[in-house]
């Protein structure tokens, strides 16, 4: 049997249904291994091993009569510190929310009890999803897995590093401008940031109203597609829920023969230049693609400083509207980095908010017509490796360096997957784009990818 | 929109919305921050908008039904 600690959802999913996988004792093996190594990671800010006893046993019990819920029961998953659990601290990894505990469960994290999940605890953060790596806060930043010197990504860095370091097969994340698929990336994990709407935000501590998405981090494709089921459908109680009812994972052993793949190129080569390594793990993606049978060209869109100067407008407007009395009345019990980059909205005018929100139709449209002529698209998504931690300079030089955030602006679906590694063993990542609803596509893509790359399938060592 | 902004005109900004408790090193962060922000707003084709080009949120006050 595969090393519990490697084992996928889907994997998992099939031994507890057959009864040859006891949720206790897959469970036990994690708490385990986190407890061995997690203080080296800081992945969990609230490690939880007594919760995650108590739902392994009752997820046993169920399976043992016949009453198997689907594929994550009895699957160990985590949250991010910005997603609610009644009874425990939502903290957003900062002290003004040190003690504020949940009355409700977010609406994901009800869908995760629901399927049978075995909740193992809360995930490091930036600080409320903006500010990170941060070492002036109650908890440590979380590290990367795959050399701790360095940078997880983030702002979803704990649930990269915890899927990464093999302590869960999946955690939740959120993505605003990139914080699903930053530690997907850095982590050599997958990470999708769904269509907008398509996973309600209800019970998850907002970042931007408009731009805020909650999305998976698994090992494979196949995994994120499955959670992405398990966690998508309309919630009357978001003002954002989308009603779509497609599945993500209807098509995903469909391969790539055929299918019309558009490069953005530019975003990574002109727009900004990214490590030639990056480059380089990209451009044997599309070949890749190309030689199991699909049509591969290169496609021009917007400049990349576009779509992100209309990105972070809207973001630190609305990031700032939420956060202004507590900077007003509390500005030194924020870290520094999340101080600096919420006040970047202090001073945007209503103009400027609104002249950013009719770009974003335009822009938005116009890459949505794009499809027209393609199937996906592929792009970078960190234009770096992952930097030092302990870097100030290099962090806040990466930070801005990404091409992630236009799809937060189009609102379409775009995954981050492995595309190799550094000479220096640091994991590359692309992304798969798409027009909205349109993940089964996506996910084809991309388990196509993965199946004839086996990326996935190489693991940090822990030691 | 004058082009560089001094710590003493950030602080009377930020009185003026209320941040009054900012210290100096908060305030040097707000410099740093309103300047790459306006570099952010020099950088959007607001020229490209036509004056019917509405935005991308439309309330609509049937629940978008």
């Amino acid at each position: 049997m595969t090393d519990l600690a490697w084992l996928t959802v889907a994997e998992a999913a099939e031994l507890l249904r057959a009864k040859r996988l006891s949720p206790v004792e897959y469970t036990k093996a994690l708490i385990a291994r986190i407890e061995r190594h997690d203080g080296k990671l800081n992945a969990f800010l609230r490690f939880t091993p007594e919760i995650a006893l108590e739902d392994a046993r009752r997820a046993e019990a169920e399976i043992a009569r016949g009453g198997w819920r689907g594929p994550l029961h009895g699957v160990p998953y985590g949250l991010k510190d910005i997603i609610d659990y009644t009874g425990l601290p939502t903290t957003g990894h900062s002290k003004i929310l040190e003690d504020n505990i949940a009355v409700a469960d977010a609406h994901v994290t009800a869908k995760l009890k629901a399927a049978g999940g075995v909740f193992m605890g809360k995930l490091s953060t930036h600080e409320f999803a903006i500010g990170g790596p941060s070492f002036d806060l109650p908890w440590p930043p979380a590290r990367n897995p795959w050399n701790r010197d360095h940078f997880c990504g983030g702002s979803s860095s704990g649930s990269g590093a915890a899927t990464a370091a093999g302590f869960l097969p999946v955690a939740i994340g959120s993505d605003t401008g990139g914080s699903v698929r930053n530690p997907a990336s850095m982590c050599g994990v997958v990470g999708i940031k769904p269509t907008y709407g398509l996973v309600s935000r209800r019970g998850v501590f907002p970042l931007s109203f408009s731009l805020d998405h909650i999305g998976p981090l698994t090992r494979t494709a196949r995994d994120s597609a499955l959670m992405l089921d398990l966690i998508a459908g309309h919630d009357p109680l978001d003002p954002g829920s989308s009603e779509s009812t497609a599945r993500s994972s209807a098509e995903l052993d469909r391969g790539v023969k055929g299918l019309r793949v558009g490069v953005i190129r530019h975003f990574y080569t002109r727009d900004m230049e990214a490590d030639p390594e990056v480059t380089a793990g990209i451009d044997a993606a599309a070949k890749k693609l190309a030689d199991l049978g699909a049509k591969v060209s290169e496609i021009e869109t917007a400049p990349l400083g576009e779509y992100i100067a209309c990105n972070r407008t809207i973001m630190t407007s609305e990031a700032f509207a939420i956060h202004e009395k507590w900077l007003r009345d509390r500005p030194q019990d924020y870290g520094a980095l999340a101080r600096g980059r919420l006040m970047a909205g202090a001073f945007v005018r209503a103009a400027d908010y609104v002249n950013a929100t009719r770009l974003r139709r335009k822009m938005a449209d116009a890459f949505h017509a794009l499809f027209s002529g393609i199937d996906v698209a592929v792009t970078a998504s960190s234009m770096d490796p992952p930097c030092r931690i302990d870097d100030p300079k290099a962090v806040e030089y990466t930070y801005l360096r990404q091409a992630r955030a236009p799809f937060n602006l189009t609102g379409g679906p775009a995954l981050s997957v492995p595309v190799g590694f550094t000479e220096a063993g640091l994991p590359l990542a692309m992304q798969i784009v798409g027009k909205p609803f349109s993940e089964a596509l996506i996910y084809r893509v991309a388990n196509a990818h993965e199946r004839a790359t086996e990326w996935v399938n190489r693991h940090p060592s822990l030691a | 929109m004058k082009d560089d902004l001094t710590i003493e005109e950030v602080r009377r900004m930020a009185a003026e919305i209320g941040l009054t408790r900012l210290s100096d090193e908060h305030l040097q962060q707000l410099l740093r921050a309103t300047t790459m922000a306006r570099a952010r707003r020099a950088a959007l084709p607001i020229a490209t908008l036509a004056p019917a080009d509405e935005p991308a949120h439309v309330f609509r006050p049937d629940g978008g039904q």
